[in-house]
């Protein structure tokens, strides 16, 4: 139980790590005062398979698999936010 | 007989528990464990005294000793609890055991030591503990150059204090730009030109790769951009859960290392609730547990803890992190997430982008306000923001969080009523400028694609 809690620990660490590197890499671009973030050797298939496919995935996909992989919190009441509708101006004729 | 409580850990939570239980349950015996001499001052302000924005560190201190044990409490400072034992109901501290009905875990956190050679060199300086920051002050007038490690929040704010103070500061980070895990780039651009104008130079982009020194004390660092002369470094990497003890003594960790608690702040084990740094607890628009947020987070769960330890029934909400800080002359916020973290996430978001005035233009003292808002496709329902200016990023921040919480839209946004008083606020609101370029923006991209417009703010 302890080595499962370790693993899904690492794999979330790794893979926000290799997630925001490749978001910083791609909203830096050309931003005045911004430089490449240092990218070591390591990390290879996370940088090459990892990253690409995870953005391929759609976000409510990715909630789920979450979800199942228990990696999102237990025990807590998801908050409602339930919008009313969108106040609208009256249309011009009125 | 009388209930005992015991709180470990005398931080924000730590604190807020033990009082907070003492006053909802007179009766209670409620007992406190620090392993430090001193309790119930801002460990947040040490920055800003190194750079002589507080005159001393006292000013930090809220209460003493004296005046926690006249309410009631049962202190045990420089006391360090080396084992819980959950099956019998006890710590264990100075070699003795003492039993408890109810137990709060406020360990709190430590920080990320760097795993390069030299690393136990003397003169690394991690800011945490008071009297350690005091002989640390002492030691900055004789110095001349210091290395800080580490672009987050508090490398951010040390970097900027001890520039201001005169020192040469060099500011080291793997990262492509200040706060690159929160901030967006945008964002952190005149962050960077304030810091650069306070005499910090910054070294973006670069690891760290050892120290050197001559013999026991840091002179140098050596980095991936070439070595650096230092008088001292300090180390603002990531901030750890000191979940150790929690994790012997069975409670369940969670996948940031923290320990796993429910909406009123038990742990995994009866009787047993933890708050502050040492726990993860969900973000309110992923679910996903973070931690390691601000001391007013840890004051609220703390008093979470307290009140459902004394059999009261409270609940805290998920998360949305309203946060600011002051980053050398300029300052910046936001709440939730902003295009760095949605990007990272792969979350979907529109954007709306403003920009006003703090006060009426006229007034003087009027600063610009730059306002970004992420919002849900489709529902528009806001998800987070960034903000950046002089003053007013603070309430903002705040407000926009709350909004969120409830679900607020870009065009409820976009139509909020606002205060119009020339020296403090302006007749058009930063964040409803925003909210209207968004919807005019998208209006217009809806009508360009040949549909019929949906928003009609």
């Amino acid at each position: 139980m302890r080595r499962l809690a370790r693993l899904k620990r690492r794999l979330r660490e790794r893979s926000e790590h290799y997630l925001l590197l490749d978001a910083a890499r791609r909203l830096g671009r050309g931003v005045p005062g911004t430089v490449t973030p240092f990218e070591g050797r390591e990390g290879l298939l996370w940088r090459r398979l990892f990253v690409p496919l995870y953005r391929r995935v759609p976000w409510a996909f990715k909630r789920r698999a979450m979800d199942s992989l228990k990696m999102t919190a237990s025990g807590w009441t998801p908050p409602e936010r339930r919008p009313r509708q969108p106040w609208r101006p009256p249309p011009r004729n009125q | 007989m009388t209930e005992r409580l015991i709180v470990i850990g005398g931080g924000g939570a730590g604190t807020a528990a033990a009082t907070v239980a003492r006053r909802l349950n007179p009766d209670m015996k409620v007992t406190l464990f620090t392993e430090f001499p001193d309790i119930a001052y801002s460990p947040c302000g040490i920055p800003f005294v190194h750079g002589g924005e507080i005159p001393k560190f006292e000013d930090l201190f809220l209460s003493t000793v004296e005046r926690y044990v006249a309410d009631g409490l049962d202190m045990r400072m420089e006391t360090t609890v080396t084992d819980v034992d959950l099956a019998r109901g006890t710590v264990t501290a100075r070699n003795t055991h003492e039993g408890f009905d109810k137990l709060v875990v406020c360990t709190g956190f430590v920080w990320e030591k760097p795993d390069v050679p030299g690393a136990n060199l003397e003169g690394l300086h991690y800011v945490k503990d008071i009297r350690a920051a005091m002989e640390f002050d002492k030691r900055l007038d004789d110095m001349r150059r210091i290395v800080v490690i580490g672009a987050g929040p508090l490398g951010v704010e040390m970097a900027g204090n001890l520039g201001h103070r005169g020192l040469h500061v060099d500011f080291v980070d793997e990262g492509p730009w200040v706060l690159s895990e929160v901030l967006d780039p945008d964002v952190a651009e005149p962050v960077h030109e304030s810091l650069t104008e306070r005499g910090v130079t910054l070294r973006l982009g670069t690891r760290v790769e050892g120290f050197s020194g001559d013999g026991t004390r840091v002179r140098a660092v050596a980095t991936s951009g070439g070595e650096l002369e230092c008088d001292a470094v300090i180390v603002c990497l990531r901030k750890l859960p000191s979940s150790g003890l929690a994790e012997v003594a069975g409670l369940e960790l969670g996948t940031t290392g923290g320990i796993v608690v429910d909406e009123r702040m038990q742990t995994s084990a009866a009787n047993v609730w933890a708050a502050g740094d040492v726990v993860e607890v969900p973000h309110g628009l992923s679910m996903l547990p973070i931690r390691g947020l601000t001391g007013s987070h840890a004051y609220a769960q703390g008093r979470t803890a307290a009140f459902n330890a004394t059999g009261h029934d409270l609940v805290y909400d998920p998360v949305w992190v309203p946060w600011g800080m002051v980053a050398g002359e300029y300052t910046i916020g936001g709440f939730s997430i902003g295009e760095m973290l949605a990007t990272a996430m792969g979350v979907p978001y529109v954007l709306a982008k403003g920009v006003g005035v703090s006060r009426a233009r006229y007034y003087p003292g009027a600063t610009r306000t730059h306002v970004k808002l992420l919002a849900e496709p489709g529902t528009l329902r806001i998800i987070g923001c960034q903000i950046h200016g002089g003053e007013g990023v603070k309430e903002r921040a705040d407000f926009l969080a709350f909004a969120a919480k409830r679900g607020a839209t870009l065009a409820d946004l976009a139509w909020m009523e606002n205060i119009y008083s020339p020296p403090i606020g302006a007749l058009f609101e930063p964040i409803a400028i925003a909210a209207q370029n968004g919807l005019a923006e998208l209006r217009d991209r809806e009508r360009a694609a040949g549909r019929e417009a949906v928003v009609t703010a």
